[in-house]
């Protein structure tokens, strides 16, 4: 039987106008659109209050206030005192140096240098990945910590773990594809009862890109001493970022060459991108509450709605200890570029963890990680809303995408009906 | 993600998907490292392609692959179908990203495996030789 014929022909006509022009963004985990109290606040600083903050002068005082006021802000979001906040370029950047900055801080001391260990886990995102890999390379002994079919690491697994040797434990807050929470506020008893014994060489970093301004973050609460954040995550540009250094913490600069943020990032500060960030934290903990309600339920919706009209999804992740406003979701039988780029066609923004490039697949190592087999790690598509969204959106959304899941299905060799039919 | 009109035109409106009941000539590969599947079906007759249809699993060029496959098939001999190349294809949807092309490479792999089943090429043909 032959199933072609146009995919918006077949819609009834009363979606159509619907359909025409709207654009869908649900790639909030990716980044978010700038919000326009932001940019207002930020505008002045990329025209009349130009000045460098580490000028003498007037201009160079405007700046350096309005810096001051943007990191008492970021601070508040994360419940940290403002000189504990190192502002970098994004979390990339913040990743690094609280990672190279333990490290090489460590191996400039005079310790022994069998005193390298590090804990991570094997969902980690890219950053801190890689620099795990490239200290491993340097002769470091890395831990990655596995996680189960949930998602989420387990304390016995870090207790296992660690060792006197152990110096450094990075383990994100949430998950950037799945959005699982990891039980760092836990794992931060554990340091704490290490440190109780003697080792006093030990930390623990959290990268909290995905989590800030979705949960609720107080640093003493976590116990943490390093945690990341990225402004563009945050309705801020991109190009922003911050490390939090617990205070009396040693940290090797990755930049040297100027005097800037307490001597831990030298070069002249990013004065609007971070005027931005101040103003986003505001906003973010401010409306905390309120955005985390409103994509949950988007959210909520979107996935019993889905499951009702498609079957055979499987969900990655814990469904319950996640962020708000993340669905992962594998759809069987097809592939998740091939849905990606047939979404995007009718102008509805997803992602998926799997590329495919020169004849090489990488499933996504998060979906792997979860213990999915391939075709589940190639056929997962991460939906992520934001305070933008509307019903109307998820209405979008749920009209298009079982549409588009029921013809690729029907064009693919491996739906279980057809595979029965043929004579292999 | 930019691909040509075609491209786009071939993703929403796959032609000749579907699998044939009668085909007496069937193709399907799969590219072992990226997993990526694609099946053709055949019915030929007197030496030339009746009807055609396919089914595919992978990134979106692999399905549209597929599908600009079975128009440039349609009634072609086995000969004229055996010499369309992985550049015709890709000419035909309008391009491909270099790191996409191993799409055209499975769908010419998958024609001329369903083509040589067919047992209506000469051996010469076939080898090449």
């Amino acid at each position: 039987m032959l199933v072609s014929g146009s995919w918006l022909r077949d819609l009834k006509v009363d979606k159509r106008a619907m359909l025409e022009n709207r654009r869908v963004y649900l790639d909030h985990s990716a980044t978010t659109p700038v919000d326009q109290r932001v940019v207002e606040a930020m505008l002045p600083y990329l025209t009349e209050k130009f000045g460098n903050p580490s000028s003498v002068h007037f201009f160079g005082q405007e700046a350096r206030a309005a810096v001051d006021r943007a990191r008492r802000e970021v601070a508040a979001l994360i419940g940290a005192r403002a000189n504990e906040i190192v502002f970098t370029s994004g979390g990339t950047e913040a990743n690094n140096l609280a990672i190279k900055g333990i490290c090489n801080a460590l191996m400039d001391a005079p310790v022994s240098p069998a005193r390298r260990h590090v804990i991570t886990t094997a969902i980690e995102h890219p950053s801190v990945r890689g620099l795990c890999d490239e200290l491993e390379k340097g002769g470091w002994a890395v831990t990655r910590l596995p996680v189960y079919e949930d998602g989420i690491v387990r304390l016995e697994d870090v207790r296992a773990a660690l060792t006197p040797e152990t110096v450094l434990i990075s383990v994100m807050l949430a998950n950037n594809e799945i959005g699982t929470i990891q039980p760092v506020k836990e794992i931060a008893v554990l340091v704490r009862e290490r440190r109780d014994k003697g080792n006093r060489q030990l930390w623990l970093h959290t990268d909290a890109v995905q989590a800030a301004g979705r949960l609720p973050i107080d640093v003493d609460t976590l116990g943490c001493d390093l945690l990341s954040l990225s402004a563009h995550k945050l309705y801020a540009p991109k190009g922003s970022g911050a490390l939090y250094v617990k205070r009396g913490l040693r940290l090797m600069p990755q930049n040297v060459g100027g005097h800037q943020e307490r001597e831990k990032r030298a070069g002249t500060e990013g004065v609007p991108g971070i005027i931005a960030f101040g103003e986003a934290a505001k906003l973010a903990r401010a409306e905390l509450a309120q955005r985390v309600d409103h994509d949950r339920a988007l959210r909520d919706r979107f996935e019993s709605s889905l499951e009702a009209r498609v079957g055979d999804l499987v969900f990655n992740g814990d469904r319950k200890r996640r962020l708000p406003h993340l669905s992962n979701i594998s759809f069987r039988f097809i592939e998740g570029e091939g849905l990606l780029i047939s979404l995007d066609l009718q102008s509805i923004a997803v992602s998926t963890g799997s590329a495919c490039s020169s004849g090489t697949l990488e499933p996504s190592p998060v979906i792997q990680a979860l213990g999915r087999n391939d075709e589940l790690s190639r056929g997962s598509i991460r939906f992520s809303f934001g305070k933008d969204n509307t019903d109307e959106d998820v209405d979008y959304v749920l009209e298009v995408l079982p549409q588009i899941v029921g013809k690729l299905r029907q064009l693919s060799p491996l739906t279980p009906h057809r595979l029965a039919a043929l004579p292999i | 993600m930019n691909y040509s009109p075609t491209f786009n035109d071939h993703l929403e409106n796959p032609r000749s998907a579907g699998e044939l009941q009668n085909a007496n000539a069937v193709g399907e590969e799969t590219n072992p490292v990226c997993g990526d599947r694609l099946r053709l079906s055949l019915r030929l007759d007197e030496g030339r392609i009746a009807e055609i249809a396919f089914l595919a699993y992978g990134c979106a060029p692999t399905l549209v692959c597929g599908s600009a496959l079975t128009e440039l098939l349609k009634g072609k001999t086995v000969e004229e179908a055996w010499q369309i190349t992985r550049k015709d294809l890709i000419e035909a949807i309008g391009g491909l990203p270099s790191r996409k092309q191993h799409a055209a490479a499975l769908a010419i792999e998958t024609l001329r495996s369903a083509l040589a089943q067919s047992g209506l090429l000469a051996e010469t043909v076939i080898t090449g030789s």
